[in-house]
């Protein structure tokens, strides 16, 4: 598959909020925050990154080999959380403002179906690994940009005229479901 | 039989990278705690840095800072004074 194409469906077409509904945690939970929303997608950007390549190589070079294809989620998993936990380690003794603002979802990001799912769907593919960084790099800036959106539009609808029975979740899934309905104007 | 081993080096192998990782990580906090053990402990902030947790990390700064704390005995200076020695080496 072309790469700039990979890129862009990632962004677009096949955005893992929107179209493939995977990793709707952070998305509904850390989105009142705008900067809580630029430290999550730095986040899952490196995990997605890093553990792709990671389960590439495990994939091809040592389960396939070794006929034990059907171990895939749970070596997925194991590389998952243990990189998170690293990545939790190393963001809590340089930077330690971002670790307090990014709280519970750092490591919540460990059973995140988006990161699952992008290493799942790299290795049903039989992408290469060009491929599946291109692909990880385009799923990922898709998230950021759909979860930055979501962060604005949601502080607006903070001082809006809202029904009391509506303020908080209900008017945020609302508007999700909304937004959805536009980007699935891009696909078929 | 050849899941059960994969799983298993894979394990082994992530957890070695993970206790190492957090061992360099927090070495300095180590040490700190250290000193702080040696210090008297009564957080009275006669010598100006607050608390003895703040003695610890001006005498990391400057070694002659410690002879500000009127509570501590020459034989616990001395300790002190080789163990952040022997860090800085």
């Amino acid at each position: 598959m072309n790469l700039f194409t990979l890129l862009i469906s990632g962004i677009i077409v096949n955005n893992f909020i929107l179209t493939k509904f995977l990793g709707l945690c952070p998305f509904l939970g850390v989105s009142d925050d705008e900067r809580g929303t630029i430290g999550i997608s730095i986040s899952l950007t490196i995990v997605m990154v890093l553990t792709n390549i990671i389960t590439y190589f495990l994939y091809n070079y040592v389960l396939i080999p070794l006929n034990i294809e059907y171990l895939r989620t749970i070596i997925f998993i194991l590389v998952i959380a243990s990189l998170v936990q690293l990545i939790e380690m190393v963001i809590n003794h340089y930077f330690p403002k971002l670790h307090q603002l990014l709280g519970i979802y750092l490591p919540l990001l460990t059973t995140n179906c988006a990161i699952l799912g992008a290493a799942l769907l790299s290795s049903n593919n039989n992408y290469s690994l060009i491929e599946t960084i291109v692909f990880s790099i385009g799923s990922s800036l898709g998230y950021f940009i759909v979860i930055y959106l979501f962060a604005n539009i949601r502080e607006r609808t903070q001082h809006s005229p809202i029904p009391v029975a509506f303020k908080g979740i209900p008017i945020a899934l609302i508007t999700a479901s909304i937004m959805s309905l536009l980007f699935m104007r891009y696909v078929g | 039989m050849s899941g059960v081993i994969i799983i298993t080096l894979l394990s082994f192998i992530f957890g070695l990278l993970l206790s190492i990782t957090y061992y360099y990580l927090n070495k300095e906090d180590e040490q700190m705690k250290k000193i702080e053990a040696m210090l008297p402990g009564f957080n009275c902030n006669v010598c100006g840095f607050g608390s003895c947790k703040g003695m610890v990390k001006q005498a990391l700064a400057d070694i002659s800072n410690l002879k500000k704390c009127r509570f501590l005995k020459p034989e616990r200076l001395r300790e002190i004074e080789e163990y952040i020695k022997a860090i800085n080496k």
